[in-house]
């Protein structure tokens, strides 16, 4: 097993990386500033999904349907990557899903509640762009966000783009 | 058996953080005076005992105690120094301040990205787990002996 920490401080230079860059430019960032620098953090995590996922089925059956998927991507992926399970899965049946994770593995040394809660969303991009690279490598078009309230507990909600 | 207080200092002699349980004087000069004082005391005292030490030292400055009160110090590689003010009871301290420093700076500083790592510590999740910490410790106890 590879040392955790590794991906964690490399994730927090990443952000840091980006932000900065996009500051530069000028002064202060307004929200279309923060806007980008989401999307090319969730652009980073969809490539890394991509290639995840191919790596982590190469040796599972097919999937039976939506929720099969689902499923495997909270219990085996979400253990792969974040090194445990999510705790709560919720749908509406019609192609929304809500994942809840409690103790979000990039989040628990930010915070134990509210602190820094503005911050949060910073460093959950990546991980938004990884669970919507590996749904769409399984055939599945969707768009991920996420939301926090109380940390290190988060939900990341799947909505299913129907062709 | 007690714990007084404990001061986390950067290499460049900030202090990072301070806190106190059971601190019955007050120095008399303002806090910032005294991690000034502290830190000079510090840098000279090690400095001192490593001229003078008559055998070759690897650890060099661990302690000093006076009538009331022990003072421990650990130093780590990256040049953080922890200052842990406790009662005369406790001989050792040097594996609390290494689980400080490994188990709670090194977790919920280093590692937070929001954290910078110059400035004082206001990461609210390591004040209430180092509390949590010292108040578990066997020697801890709320009245001064």
């Amino acid at each position: 097993m590879v040392d955790e920490a590794l991906f964690e401080f490399l994730h927090m230079e990443i952000v840091s990386h980006v932000y900065k860059e996009q500051q530069s430019s000028k002064g202060e960032m307004d929200n279309k500033d923060r806007a980008i620098c989401v999307s090319v953090l969730e652009g980073m995590g969809f490539r890394v999904g991509q290639g995840l996922i191919e790596r982590l089925t190469r040796d599972s059956p097919s999937f039976k349907d939506e929720l099969d998927i689902m499923k495997f991507i909270c219990k085996d992926f979400w253990t792969k990557v974040f090194r445990r399970q999510v705790d709560n899965l919720r749908t509406n049946h019609q192609g929304t899903y809500v994942l809840q994770d409690n103790k979000f593995a990039l989040l628990t040394q930010l915070s134990g509640g509210k602190q820094y809660l503005d911050q949060a969303p910073k460093y959950l991009a990546f991980s938004c762009g990884v669970v919507r690279g590996a749904l769409s490598n399984l055939g599945m078009d969707s768009v991920v966000t996420a939301e926090v309230s109380v940390m290190p507990s988060c939900k990341f909600q799947v909505v299913i783009q129907k062709l | 058996m007690t714990v007084h207080n404990l001061y986390i200092f950067d290499r460049n002699g900030n202090c990072l953080y301070y806190y106190e349980w059971n601190r019955k004087k007050q120095a008399g000069i303002s806090k910032e005076e005294e991690f000034k004082l502290m830190y000079g005391m510090l840098f000279s005292i090690r400095s001192f005992v490593s001229k003078m030490s008559p055998l070759d030292m690897k650890e060099g400055f661990l302690s000093f105690q006076t009538s009331k009160y022990r003072l421990h110090y650990y130093e780590t590689p990256s040049g953080l120094k922890f200052v842990l003010n406790t009662d005369l009871s406790v001989t050792n301290a040097r594996d609390t301040l290494q689980h400080i420093y490994s188990n709670l700076y090194v977790e919920l500083i280093v590692k937070n990205p929001a954290c910078a790592p110059t400035h004082t510590l206001d990461s609210e999740l390591f004040s209430s787990r180092l509390d949590s910490f010292i108040r578990a410790l066997p020697y801890y106890s709320p009245r001064a002996a």
